[in-house]
């Protein structure tokens, strides 16, 4: 008999998780927080070590609503679906909003988070949870096994799901995996949440499916209101197509990773002609750099670099060997952290070089053709 | 004979104090917050490395000549246990003491590979036990008429204390980042 099965036999996890994971399997089930892991892996593995559960409610990603959401419409069904994946369960919430008074209200025991990106990271949210800084923590082991903080102390095994993942377990629990195979695609099945902010008439979180079109998702967003540059996918671990390539494309992992881009976190931002896209990306980029946890050289230096080249693109100071250096700069952030933070931020300012490129061009020639309708910007 | 064993045991004392205190400033330069970069900080910490076991050698004698010459009484044991010894107990016993601890980093320098990080860092920490001592224990026992072996031992403490201040006071941007993102608002 191994370790693992002794620790699973004398856990007292309800009789139904065993069954819970494999329903979860059968309506392929993925995390709903980005990274799109099967639910039914990462339950399974909870289970054999009797972790804690912690609903992840900060909505951290830039422009993400939809968690928020789940708790102000459907927390009962989201209290359910907890309680069926482990006994010990926190709602993890950034402190002093309205998402964090409604879990307290509830009675749900809340794990206050601060208003940092980094802080709603799965390692961070165990860190915190322990008593520790909600700071990413090097994983030796996956925190869903219990892996030790940046002290070296152990913490107790977590399993960390995203708010609409656990709201989707209740809902599949209660429904049925082939009600919720029937939507969405083979490939990306169940109902899926889409935060569509930005440049359309009624900013708000969309209930959709994998396969929708851009076109119906703005149109359910109540429309553009203004002309479209490009959308926004995933927030700042995300990146960037144009309003053109949007149009022949639905949003789906399938068509995104064309793009080198995931349905990620359900977050879409419209860009209109208004803005100048490489200021909005500069800007995007110079609150990244504000936002590491000063733990990682690459994520300290390397984000506030790549913000810094950027911003001279933007307001047109950016000379070639800027823009090389800027690429260069980005080619060195990927696999060096704790943390996914400055991978995301180097895909994210990649992708902006990539779909943005005639911006690029013009700002190097000294123009911004967008927002200065060609005023010159050097 | 008995007189040239003493004045080697002096000189070599002098000499090993010297040496230590230049491994001692080596080590603080390679673990500052302001490290030397690239081929510099291998040669540094070579020189580090290579100067710890040549003054061991120094070491060896200074013991040797000391229990060898008959002229005052240090034995065997008391030059691998502290405040044993016949004369100048006190002096004496600190520079058993200060052996004690080079051992104890040498040895576990030289395991290091099989040891855990935090073991041989905790014992590598002694040194900065073993250097004020070994300083004592040279400045106390210091009885020759000759200034000058007295006034290096001054010299090697006041380079030693300037080097660990500089340790403890010198920045960087990445200890300076560091220090400012922690105290933000992180839990």
């Amino acid at each position: 008999m191994t370790v693992t099965s002794t620790r699973a036999d004398r856990s007292t996890t309800p009789s139904s998780a065993g069954p819970l994971a494999d329903l979860l399997e059968s309506a392929g089930l993925t995390g709903r927080g980005g990274a799109a892991f099967s639910t039914a892996t990462k339950l399974r593995s909870a289970l054999a070590h009797d972790a804690d559960v912690i609903v992840n409610a900060c909505d951290g990603e830039v422009g993400a609503a939809k968690d928020a959401w789940v708790v102000e419409h459907h927390l009962d069904e989201l209290r359910r679906g907890a309680e069926l994946l482990g006994r010990r369960v926190t709602v993890a919430a950034h402190r002093g909003t309205p998402t964090a008074r409604r879990i307290t209200a509830a009675g749900l025991a809340l794990l206050e988070v601060p208003h940092r990106y980094v802080s709603s990271e799965e390692s961070s949210l165990v860190s915190l949870a322990h008593g520790g800084l909600a700071r990413p923590v090097t994983k030796s082991v996956p925190i869903s096994l219990g892996s030790k903080d940046a002290r070296g102390r152990r913490m107790r095994p977590t399993l960390v799901l995203n708010a609409e993942t656990v709201w989707r377990v209740a809902q599949i629990e209660a429904l049925g995996p082939d009600w919720f195979r029937s939507q969405g695609t083979l490939d990306e099945p169940g109902p899926r949440l889409v935060a569509v902010s930005g440049a359309v008439a009624r900013p708000g979180v969309v209930q959709t499916s994998a396969g929708v079109s851009f076109e119906d998702l703005v149109a359910a967003a109540g429309g553009f209101s203004g002309r479209p540059t490009a959308f926004g996918i995933g927030g700042l671990g995300g990146g960037w197509l144009t309003a053109a390539e949007a149009r022949g494309a639905t949003w789906s992992g399938g068509d995104l990773a064309a793009y080198g881009l995931r349905v990620g976190p359900g977050i879409v931002s419209v860009l209109d002609d208004t803005r100048c896209p490489l200021t909005h990306v500069a800007r995007t980029l110079t609150y990244a750099a504000g936002e590491s946890a000063g733990q990682c050289g690459p994520c300290m230096f390397g984000v506030p670099a790549v913000a810094e080249d950027m911003g001279r693109l933007a307001a047109g100071t950016a000379d070639r060997a800027t823009l090389q250096r800027l690429r260069g700069r980005i080619g060195l952030l990927p696999g060096r952290g704790a943390c996914r933070f400055p991978d995301g931020v180097a895909g994210y300012a990649a992708s902006a070089l990539r779909a943005f490129a005639p911006e690029v061009a013009a700002h190097l020639a000294g123009r911004c053709d967008v927002e200065g309708r060609a005023r010159r910007v050097r | 004979m008995n007189e040239l064993l003493w004045f080697v045991s002096r000189a070599t004392g002098v000499a090993s104090i010297t040496l230590l205190t230049a491994v001692l400033v080596l080590g603080l330069v390679t673990a500052s917050r302001r490290p030397p970069q690239g081929i510099r900080s291998a040669v540094v910490m070579g020189l580090h490395r290579s100067l710890a076991l040549g003054s061991v050698a120094f070491l060896l004698v200074h013991i040797a000549t000391a229990i060898g010459e008959t002229y005052v009484s240090i034995d065997l044991v008391s030059a691998v246990v502290p405040f044993t010894s016949g004369y100048e107990r006190a002096w004496v016993g600190l520079g058993t003491v200060a052996i004690d601890l080079v051992v104890a980093v040498v040895a576990t320098s030289l395991l290091r590979h099989r040891l855990p990080e935090r073991v041989w860092r905790a014992v590598h920490l002694l040194a900065f036990a073993f250097w004020p001592i070994a300083l004592v224990h040279g400045i106390a026992l210091g009885t020759t008429d000759e200034t000058l072996l007295r006034a290096i031992t001054i010299l090697c403490g006041v380079v030693g204390v300037a080097a660990i201040g500089w340790r403890l006071f010198a920045t960087s941007p990445d200890a300076e980042r560091r220090e400012a993102v922690l105290v933000q608002e992180w839990s």
